[in-house]
């Protein structure tokens, strides 16, 4: 199968200066060291706590960011040198409800960001419909998004990952701050775009919705890859005793034993 | 060509739109002409009429053009970091060159009223009619003008997506700008280091050009001045060009396109 992310040896440290006249540097080291990749096809879930490493990873893979070290190709592409050949068959979703424009409608919004992706106007019209069906926004794809709700936003967000028809989607977080009717939707439209081929990596929080998604899941501790299996395995391995195992058991296994190592 | 001239023509668009929404704009645009203009009034209506077109009716409109090209579109690139549309734009494979264009062509559309506006007021309060001696070269100035606010524009767009404090180092520009190329008095005046920094700024040679036009002006000296702005122009396009991939590169060592 063919690999369409592969990540050696990734470090990404960012270096923020304090002070006004003995300017003091500070180092952090957000992803220290992993390796993974990912199948063209699959679903893959990063998963970890809070400062874990898994968005700076993202950003490295999406081209935002440049690794200190190690090596990141996409679509066999290196993201620092090749990223222009990288972005047009790409795009990412970050959770929340930034990342559109409040003034303008979503159709207004996908007709925009249609544009900046070059998509020709013969086929844009149809895109944009086609799009707004699938999130489920065609009612109210000419109202402004600032009057939009926030599973409203994360749907249009969706729409306007896929507006490029990306080979590999990103998103981070997709379905945070989002009520179980609005997550489960997401989730829905998640395994329509594994049906329809595209590659998806994701990160979250909440572990039931990797379980449900993931084909393969990487947990991170502190900017290393804890552990990276299928989360049936992961479950067998960490997941408890006695035939109750839960993924979620398996990441605090996980989390613990590598802070006790630490 | 197409998808460029796409790309910047629905930037400008949304361009248009959002900064039509945002009250400080509408200030910028519409209150602040009135203003400097009833300030600049006060300072020039004893002096010669020329000289209160030439630095107080000009000077207005200089420092609403600026106010609305510049400050607003680096100010831009700050509102898109902290809506979270910066990262998508800059990403994009229509080109970030292309996407800061059509912002800074959006505001200069709109900063044209700003100077409508210093005009109007300045008949109301002078109560003269503002005649323009040379309507052909004025109006070749202006486009010289506008042509020099968006290439400083750009440039400075762009050197300050480097920064997460594009907010302080826009407002540190805006006033000494206004006073280093001359906007509303001549940099004759100026101490003599400060003439010649102000001599290496196109917008000084623009500023000239443009009081050039209102004046009855010998058509050599004009053409030595904008030989000059033009040759600035093409430096400071040269050396952001140069720039531009260097800058593209910081900018993801650094990680700048967010809020942290």
């Amino acid at each position: 199968m063919e690999k369409v992310i592969e990540v050696q040896g990734l470090k990404r440290e960012y270096i923020t200066k304090t002070g006004w006249f003995r300017r003091k540097q500070k180092k952090v080291t957000a992803v220290n060291g992993i390796d993974f990749s990912v199948e063209r096809g699959e679903i893959f879930g990063l998963l970890g706590e809070n400062g874990a490493g898994k968005t700076t990873t993202i950003k490295i893979l999406i081209t935002l960011l440049a690794p200190t070290e190690g090596s990141c190709k996409v679509l066999g592409m290196d993201t620092y040198q090749e990223a222009k050949k990288i972005r047009p068959k790409i795009n990412f979703i970050f959770g929340g409800e930034q990342g559109v424009y409040r003034r303008l409608s979503a159709r207004d919004n996908l007709k925009y960001f249609a544009g900046l992706y070059k998509l020709s106007m013969a086929d844009v019209e149809q895109r944009i419909e086609d799009l707004l069906e699938l999130v489920d926004l065609q009612q109210d794809s000419d109202r402004k998004v600032e009057t939009y709700s926030k599973g409203m936003i994360q749907r249009l967000q969706i729409a306007r990952g896929l507006i490029n028809d990306p080979e590999i989607i990103f998103m981070d977080e997709p379905t945070i701050g989002l009520d179980p009717l609005g997550a489960t939707m997401l989730r829905d439209i998640i395994k329509k775009m594994k049906q329809n081929g595209k590659t998806i990596l994701l990160t979250t929080h909440y572990l039931q919705e990797a379980d449900e998604l993931c084909d393969h899941i990487g947990i991170m501790n502190k900017g290393k890859m804890a552990a990276m299996d299928t989360p049936e395995n992961i479950k067998n391995k960490y997941g408890g005793k006695n035939g109750n195992y839960s993924l979620e058991q398996a990441f605090i296994t996980l989390i613990s034993d590598k802070e006790k190592e630490q | 060509m197409m998808d460029i001239i796409r790309i910047l023509s629905t930037t400008a668009k949304l361009q248009i739109k959002q900064s039509l929404a945002r009250p400080m704009f509408q200030f910028c645009l519409l209150v602040n002409p009135i203003a400097n203009m009833i300030f600049l009034y006060e300072l020039y209506f004893n002096r010669d009429f020329q000289d209160f077109i030439s630095y107080g009716v000009l000077g207005s409109c200089l420092m609403g053009i600026w106010s609305c090209i510049c400050f607003s579109s680096i100010g831009d690139i700050n509102r898109e970091r902290h809506s979270g549309t910066l990262p998508f734009i800059y990403v994009a494979p229509g080109g970030f060159g292309i996407i800061i264009m059509g912002k800074i062509l959006g505001n200069m559309i709109l900063s044209i009223v700003t100077f409508a506006i210093s005009f109007v007021t300045a008949t109301i309060l002078s109560g003269k009619m503002i005649v323009i001696e040379n309507i052909a070269m004025f109006a070749l100035s202006f486009v010289m003008m506008i042509l020099c606010f968006v290439v400083v524009s750009i440039c400075f767009s762009y050197i300050l997506m480097l920064s997460r404090k594009t907010e302080l180092y826009m407002n540190l520009l805006e006033i000494p700008m206004i006073f280093i190329c001359g906007f509303t008095f001549p940099i004759e005046i100026l101490p003599s280091l400060l003439k010649v920094i102000s001599n290496c700024i196109p917008i000084t040679w623009a500023v000239k050009i443009l009081r050039m036009g209102v004046v009855e002006t010998n058509l050599q000296e004009y053409l030595f001045h904008v030989v000059i702005l033009l040759t600035q122009l093409f430096i400071l396009v040269g050396i952001t060009l140069v720039l531009y991939q260097r800058i593209n590169k910081e900018i993801r060592i650094k990680g700048t396109l967010e809020v942290r």
